[in-house]
């Protein structure tokens, strides 16, 4: 085995192999830009103030705001005090979607916020840190004439942050506050055509619940949903993808167990980034089609962390085999100092994930963010997880600052040494370099495609095109990680096409002290196949 | 505040047709049925043909025209010129027919409240036809499906567009009034328009913004009636010009900047408002209740022209120590007081 195929290809072949992975690059873009629509939706739905009067004649409790059994309504708050009609006693009811549409499996996950209007009033201002108690319930059907099933129904606190503009006095009577919106419900999975939810305010003044809550003129909510073209161009890349990281995977793997030697720990690394890379990959999202899994929204999220964490640990390890400071690595154990921070920030994010959609899973109206407690422990675990993270880039850029120092060290006694060998060593940095390009380029243009779709409206026109640049930011930055694994794996394969190399390695001659010095700096430099070059000439000799 | 506006002494002007007829519009009961179209008075012949083609959304409109007159009302509660009903009174009047900056605000505020009632009834499910139908993917199902909808706000938009503006359009947009009145009524659609608030929401992994998604949010109406108030403070005064074939109106005074599409702006000024003249659809203050403490057109010294004003201490029956809960119950204690009411001679 005398290298991996970077080592050993040459710059027109690599230049072919660039440019054939640019074109799927672009494809990726193009793709999102222009096939698929924006990534999701907001619609914005105005609950209808429904009477409940189910004491008069036992109904069904559901009170829906339109349709063929529309509930009584309410026109504002002042017609409800000339009736004498209870807080308890109305409902606020929102129908999803609005009329003459459906919800479908496409849209994947339902999310909804709530704006509550509070007009200012002089004698009923709201209190500092007013809490609103909700009674909430949702229910689905799939007919419109069925009845409707009940999913969930919890009681809910959330805190109202609500700013006034103006100065508190007569004169403002009637403007809105300037509430935050608050987290209302997320659900995992969109199985069912229709749903209702029905939003009660109880009020029970000895307890103090639903008291200095200000005067509710309206309760909105908006509700965003992935939207269905866009999961299915989404369900398409994977299903494209899947096969195709597969089989470099079960190439590489074979060309490894080919070797004689058992496998370095780099080459197992690239190894377990492709199969998570292949666990992302994997289309299983075509089951929330005709299943109803709510926790696809949590394994997905599962999946993505186990691949930023197997991709942050790669560039560790990628880093460290490359170091040229004599230290025998090759093991996970030698990294820990720097695997640790990534394990730890992964496992605070996990817990974070679990406490707020994993008990989504059970109430879809449940908040890590609604509580106190909950709050301060959410927010405990994601700054431990951004310290973690800061302390894994210092690590990585002191790494990457000490790989390229080293590689200066080393330029500069190359033009001491025979032609041959120069060549090929400058070959090899210049190769490792590419590579570190390459990566540097890749998290570039995610971080600046990142910024780019945060600052921009959701799409540009040009002509008659428009493109979605939010869609193509997702497609393009997955093609982008997807080729560069399938790069990786490719190019990082080890070489079978020099076999006789040895011969003109031993032909170079590594007899003056000049050489041997420089060859053990170059060793590390070159990665796992230079130090098994080494290790085999030790051992022929 | 409107409750205590509708008084008989309130000055009047009927500011041109749209204000009357969508005064007229907000009083009557629901519009459920075509014949309703026909017997709605100062509708043109287009407008009632809307109307039986879009029965539903005719609720809107009349509670669009309702809460423009309310907005109206509170935002000149203190000044001469008051908003007050305007069919109450059987006047006509020049002020009426002229354009001048309170027409200017009446038919702002009502093309405003027309698209901002609309698309309030659109995201409650009350219109069967928003949204969608004006995106390019088209309003099946595949669309809502493959793409979601655009914004409710465009179907507002583009309905009060159609139906408040046909008046002017069907007159033929030549005369300078049709002008005015056009740029007034799109002046008060951008006075939504340009206030949409935006808002985003995160929803990555773990919450994170990876995926964000925003929309755009109504203002509330009152928001609304602020700024059409600054505008027309700030009303930019116009005449007729050609340039090439094409009528436009361009500022009387060179000297000032031209009007955006969200400026006000008016033909001929305002009376002063100041006394009684039937035949000019002006009620006078005389009667106006006035701050005797403000320098400012609500105090009396402006509000009664230098008339002078009476004093009388009256008692009222105030609700005091009130304890509110969010909705439908007060309790108050009665609370008498004596307080002094200036009124205009």
């Amino acid at each position: 085995m005398a290298g991996a195929i970077i080592e050993n290809m040459s710059t027109k072949k690599l230049c072919i192999v660039g440019g054939i992975l640019l074109v799927f690059q672009v494809i990726a873009f193009l793709v999102g830009g222009l096939i698929a629509p924006s990534p999701t939706t907001a619609v914005p739905y105005t609950s209808v103030k429904c009477i409940d009067v189910r004491k008069n004649h036992h109904k069904t409790k559901w009170l829906m705001p339109w349709g063929p059994n529309p509930c009584e309504k309410l026109k504002d708050f002042d017609e409800a005090v000339s009736r004498q009609i209870e807080a308890n006693d109305i409902v606020f009811a929102v129908h999803i979607p609005l009329p003459k549409k459906e919800m479908s499996p496409w849209f994947q996950f339902m999310l909804f916020i709530m704006q509550l209007d509070i007009a200012f009033k002089m004698d009923n201002d709201l209190k500092e840190n007013a809490e609103i108690t909700l009674d909430v319930s949702l229910a689905y059907r799939d007919d419109a004439f069925d009845d409707w099933e009940e999913i969930a129904h919890a009681i809910e606190i959330r805190k109202l942050k609500c700013t006034f503009g103006s100065p508190k006095t007569l004169e403002s009577e009637g403007r809105h506050y300037d509430c935050d919106f608050l987290p209302f419900m997320e659900i995992g999975s969109v199985a069912h055509k229709y749903y209702l939810i029905n939003i009660r305010l109880p009020v029970n003044e000895r307890k103090g619940i639903n008291v200095g809550i200000g005067e509710i003129k309206d309760i909105r909510l908006v509700g965003i949903h992935q939207n269905g073209g866009f999961t299915k161009v989404w369900f398409a890349m994977k299903t494209f993808l899947t096969p195709s990281i597969l089989i470099i995977m079960i190439w590489y793997w074979r060309r490894i167990t080919l070797m004689t030697r058992a496998p370095v720990l780099l080459e197992k690394v690239i190894f377990a980034l492709g199969i998570s890379m292949t666990f992302i990959n994997i289309p299983v999202e075509w089951f929330s089609i005709g299943f109803d899994w709510t926790w696809m929204l949590l394994f997905g999220d599962i999946r993505q962390g186990i691949f930023y964490a197997m991709l942050l640990s790669f560039w560790i390890i990628f880093c460290g085999e490359h170091m040229m400071d004599q230290n025998e690595r090759n093991r996970l154990s030698g990294y820990w100092k720097q695997v640790g921070p990534i394990a730890v920030g992964s496992f605070c994010l996990f817990i974070f994930d679990m406490c707020e959609r994993g008990v989504q899973l059970k109430n879809p109206f449940y908040s890590i963010w609604t509580t106190e407690v909950g709050t301060e422990l959410a927010m405990a675990f994601i700054i431990v997880a951004g310290i973690c993270l800061c302390l894994y880039f210092l690590f990585l850029c002191f790494m990457v600052f000490q790989v390229f120092r080293n590689i200066s060290g080393k330029q500069s006694s190359l033009p001491a040494m025979s032609k041959a060998r120069r060549l090929h060593y400058e070959g090899l940095i210049f190769r490792f370099k590419f590579l570190m390009l390459i990566t540097l380029a890749c998290a570039a243009m995610t971080v600046i495609f990142f910024i780019v779709s945060q600052v921009t409206e959701g799409h540009w026109k040009w002509g008659d095109i428009t493109i979605q640049v939010n869609s193509a930011f997702f497609t393009g930055i997955y093609g982008m990680w997807n080729l560069y694994v399938f790069a990786l794996m490719f190019l990082y394969a080890p070489s079978h096409k020099n076999y006789g190399e040895d011969q003109s390695n031993g032909d170079l001659g590594v007899n003056s002290g000049e050489e041997l010095q420089l060859t053990t700096t170059i060793t590390h430099v070159d990665g796992p196949t230079e130090v098994y070059k080494l290790a085999r000439k030790e051992a022929q000799e | 505040m409107s409750s205590c506006s509708p008084k008989p002494y309130l000055l009047t002007s009927r500011a041109g047709c749209c204000g009357r007829y969508l005064a007229k519009l907000s009083s009557v009961g629901s519009i459920s049925e075509e014949e309703t179209c026909e017997k709605l008075k100062g509708l043109i012949q287009r407008q009632v043909q809307m109307c039986k083609r879009n029965l539903e959304v005719m609720d809107s409109v009349r509670r669009g025209a309702q809460l423009a007159i309310e907005e109206c009302q509170y935002q000149f509660r203190n000044r001469r010129w008051n908003c007050s009903t305007l069919d109450t009174l059987p006047v006509f009047g020049k002020v009426v027919t002229q354009g001048t900056r309170e027409a200017a605000f009446v038919y702002a505020i009502s093309s405003a409240g027309v698209a901002f009632a609309v698309t309030r009834a659109c995201s409650s499910g009350e219109l069967d036809k928003c949204g969608c139908d004006r995106t390019v993917q088209g309003g099946s199902p595949q669309g809502f499906q493959w793409s979601g909808c655009s914004d409710n706000i465009a179907y507002g938009v583009a309905f009060s567009q159609s139906f408040v503006d046909v008046r002017e359009r069907s007159k033929g947009a030549s005369s300078n009034r049709a002008l005015m009145n056009l740029h007034n009524n799109e002046a008060g659609r951008k006075a939504i328009l340009n206030n949409m608030r935006v808002e985003c929401k995160c929803h990555g992994v773990s919450g994170s913004c990876e995926f964000k998604t925003c929309w755009k949010a109504m203002p509330p109406f009152r928001k609304v009636g602020n700024v059409l108030k600054e505008k027309f403070d700030g009303a930019t005064e116009v005449e007729q010009s050609e340039i090439g074939s094409t009528k436009v109106l361009v500022p009387k005074n060179s000297q000032f900047k031209p009007h955006t599409d969200e400026d006000l702006v008016y033909l001929d000024s305002s009376p002063d408002f100041c006394d009684h003249d039937l035949k000019n659809g002006v009620l006078g203050t005389s009667g106006r209740q006035c701050n005797k403490t403000s320098k400012a057109i609500d105090g009396c010294e402006l509000m009664c022209c230098g008339r002078g004003f009476h004093t009388d201490e009256v008692e009222v029956v105030e609700r005091c120590s009130c304890k509110f809960h969010w909705c439908c119950s007060v309790k108050c204690k009665p609370c008498h007081r004596v307080v002094e009411i200036h009124t205009c001679r």
